[in-house]
């Protein structure tokens, strides 16, 4: 406990040193700049290659279709720096405030409900049972079930492993769809790939616990490789750069998360796709609308499938030569019945 | 000074049941849970442990069967206990074994429980590897305290060292001088904290904590204003490379960990021998010792108390910031904000556990990491002890060991006790 005391002690004495210059205060051009959207991060950061940065591209996209718009971010080190940086923006008069990650539920519950003309977001969590709560979800085990897919149709050794950055649902909806796709082409193929890491039926398995530490990251990585997986699926922010700086001497690939690790990491030799959460449109167009009727709140919510290209699977890019075209063609295949229905990809963490 | 120890060895009696004799019933319980329940409850399944890096099937391997593993390893265990029992001696060796010999008869079960696969050179390599940052933070907080000054910095020496070694690294573009900008990184902290604590008195437990902040604050200052803007040119160190000597690293099970790493694995290893020879062997180490224990005393027979010191300090800090490398070259080949993630803090009760000495150091940062690196594996083969639960062993194994197994580990007397002449 003194431990985490100290350390906790440490992030909020210097929480506020960290973001003293409000990194992205961009003025607006005169006579714009009336409408301030802001975002608040989890612990991973602005420039976690994952969904922190993803959603802070939305609001820049926003900024950049309607100069209305004037965008600010807010980086939080500790859990408990959510509650206080949400307050914050409030107190800096911003009309729409983007919370980014479920753990961020409880403070934007309270912060929200505090402030209930403010359009408040979240991407990965419903409504919070608030009207001015907008909920930007994703049905990620959709296209986490054809990284599977893929994963097992690539491997060579007939492993392959996941671990997760924390046990909590917008994490292990991607584990769970991932051990689905490994099933169905077991299934289908007739087939015995194995997956490491997580267990669906019993919700259990490997996790680093922490979205930042690399070491942990390459720590689990390879753990699984001695298992003799050599796909390896890191579901843990910036947690998973550490298996990914490590993949190209320890001869396994990557299949990224959130955004496409081939376009937004250093690790693009080792980068066979990425199962893709496009929070980037879905904030984007948050914005957009909030921005259009500025004092009415939004309504509904944003739910991204591989239907509305919410969520999907990323380009092979440097891998596309070395993957079979029939497995494309299935990767293909399965896409379009999921869409269709037909194939029902389900886990207990996704979007009620 | 006028503050006086009393030998533990000369305490008094504590009569028959000894705290070694009492250690030696535990040891005995524990044994008896191995030989008896879990015999009891493991299937009649052979457990199969892999000489090499991987579970490949063609690799060398031996299994046993997991009824008679729990059976035999727990009888070992309760022999090491009641060899305490009986001979009152050997603390250290009967209870490190005893333990060892139960966290076999723990893993066969797994094993066996779970179908999985154990490959035991991967499994000493990780636990190199995770503990490296623990022996270069731990044997820094050695030397440090050694000669009176309380190092709770470490994690703040760890971190700038990250820092330094990325940014630096990068931008002179040679890992090489990234390597000696973050042993400068960690003596800068050392040079606060030896300052604070030599030349103004202040409380050095509480300079240790506020330095961890400064470093965790500047260091993801410049993060986001700096790095992150240009990752190419101030981010991107690069990954060490691994050498492999050749031979060696082919000794099953602790090859790969000793003699497949990159020049941290060698300049830990090094390091562990360095900085036991040169506090008991040398005349610089028989004055820190001198100067920690008792610096009024020094100061009469002309050593340089605060000068010494200052030194020592300072080469804590080298050690440290190199380790700190470790972050953002052997793991990972980027910095990023916090990325020591609190191992400081394990570090200091690792050089508390290992008893101030750097032998001690070096087994209990081993120990953390054989802990973690068995979670790891734990987890990975689906074991049936929950996720959350096997997260926490390595800490509550430091816990207890810190708390139980050492008994009284015996701080140098004057640590953290700055000295004023006269």
């Amino acid at each position: 406990m003194k431990i985490i005391a100290l350390a906790a002690a440490g992030s909020i004495a210097f929480a506020a040193a960290a973001c003293s210059k409000p990194p992205a205060d961009t003025p607006g051009t005169p006579g714009a700049g009336s409408f301030k959207a802001c975002m608040v991060t989890d612990t991973g950061g602005i420039d976690d290659r994952s969904f922190n940065e993803a959603s802070w591209k939305g609001l820049e996209a926003a900024k950049a279709a309607n100069s209305a718009v004037t965008t600010k971010y807010t980086a939080s080190t500790a859990m408990s720096d959510y509650d206080p940086n949400l307050q914050n923006q409030v107190t800096d008069g911003c009309k729409y405030i983007q919370a980014v990650g479920g753990l961020m539920g409880d403070a934007t519950k309270k912060v929200a409900a505090a402030n209930p003309t403010v359009q408040f977001s979240i991407v990965d969590a419903d409504n919070l049972g608030l009207t001015n709560v907008y909920p930007i979800q994703f049905e990620t085990q959709q296209a986490a079930f054809l990284a599977g897919y893929l994963a097992a149709g690539y491997s060579k050794t007939g492993k392959v492993g996941t671990y997760g950055g924390m046990k909590i649902g917008p994490v292990t909806i991607f584990m769970d769809g991932f051990v689905d796709g490994v099933k169905h082409y077991n299934t289908t193929k007739g087939k015995n790939v194995q997956v490491f890491g997580w267990d669906k039926d019993k919700q259990d398995g490997l996790f680093t616990n922490d979205f930042v530490k690399q070491d942990a990251g390459k720590q689990q990585s390879d753990t699984l490789v001695a298992q003799g997986a050599d796909v390896i699926f890191p579901v843990a922010g910036g947690a998973g750069l550490g298996s990914a700086a490590a993949a190209a001497n320890g001869g396994y690939v990557i299949i990224w998360v959130d955004s496409d690790g081939f376009l937004t990491t250093d690790y693009k030799s080792v980068m066979l796709s990425s199962v893709l959460k496009n929070s980037t449109d879905g904030v984007k167009d948050a914005v957009l609308n909030s921005a259009k009727t500025p004092g009415t709140l939004l309504t509904g919510g944003f739910l991204g499938t591989l239907a509305n290209k919410g969520v999907g699977l990323a380009p092979f890019h440097d891998f596309d030569s070395k993957i079979d075209q029939s497995l494309k063609d299935e990767l293909k295949k399965l896409e379009a019945d999921i869409i269709a229905g037909t194939i029902k990809v389900t886990s207990p963490a996704q979007p009620k | 000074m006028t503050s006086m120890t009393v030998d533990n060895s000369l305490a008094l009696p504590e009569g028959y049941w000894t705290r070694t004799r009492k250690a030696g019933l535990i040891m005995v319980l524990l044994g008896l849970i191995a030989a008896v329940y879990l015999t009891a409850i493991v299937p009649n399944e052979p457990a199969r442990f892999f000489l090499g890096e991987t579970t490949a099937a063609s690799g060398a391997s031996f299994s046993i069967n997991g009824k008679v593993g729990t059976l035999i390893f727990g009888l070992l265990t309760i022999a090491c206990g009641a060899l305490l029992i009986l001979t009152n001696k050997r603390f250290g060796l009967y209870v490190g074994l005893g333990l060892a010999f139960f966290v076999v008869a723990a893993l066969i079960w797994q094993i066996a429980e779970t179908g999985g696969q154990v490959p035991l050179s991967s499994l000493s390599k990780i636990t190199m590897e995770k503990s490296l940052p623990l022996i270069f933070g731990a044997i820094a907080g050695v030397l440090c305290e050694r000669s009176g000054v309380v190092n709770v910095a470490i994690e703040g020496q760890l971190l700038t060292g990250a820092f330094f070694a990325a940014l630096f690294g990068t931008m002179v573009g040679s890992q090489w001088f990234g390597l000696v900008a973050a042993a400068i990184g960690g003596a800068l902290i050392s040079l606060i904290l030896a300052w604070l604590a030599i030349r103004f008195l202040v409380d050095q437990v509480v300079i240790g904590v506020v330095l961890n902040a400064l470093a965790l604050g500047l260091t993801g200052f410049f993060y986001e204003q700096v790095m992150r803007e240009d990752t190419k040119s101030f981010n991107s160190p690069g990954l060490l490379p691994v050498w492999t000597v050749p031979g060696l690293s082919e000794i099953p099970i602790i090859g790969p960990a000793l003699f497949k790493g990159t020049i941290l694995t060698y300049a830990a290893l090094l390091l562990v021998v360095a900085a036991t020879v040169a506090l008991f062997r040398t005349r610089w180490g028989l004055r820190t010792r001198a100067v920690g224990e008792h610096p009024a005393a020094a100061d009469t027979v002309g050593i340089k108390v605060l000068g010494l010191r200052y030194v020592n300090v300072m080469i804590a800090g080298l050690v440290a910031g190199f380790g700190g490398a470790y972050f953002s070259m052997v793991t990972a080949s980027s910095f990023t904000k916090n990325i020591t993630g609190g191992l400081g803090f394990i570090a200091l009760a690792a050089m508390i556990f290992g008893r101030w000495h750097p032998v001690g150091a070096f087994l209990a940062a081993i120990f953390f990491g054989f802990s973690s690196a068995l979670s790891s594996l734990l987890q990975a083969i689906q074991s049936p002890i929950p996720s959350d639960f096997l997260a926490m062993l390595p800490y509550v194994a430091t816990i207890f060991a810190v708390a139980g197994l050492v008994g009284r580990s015996r701080a140098p007397a004057a640590d953290g006790k700055p000295y004023v002449k006269g």
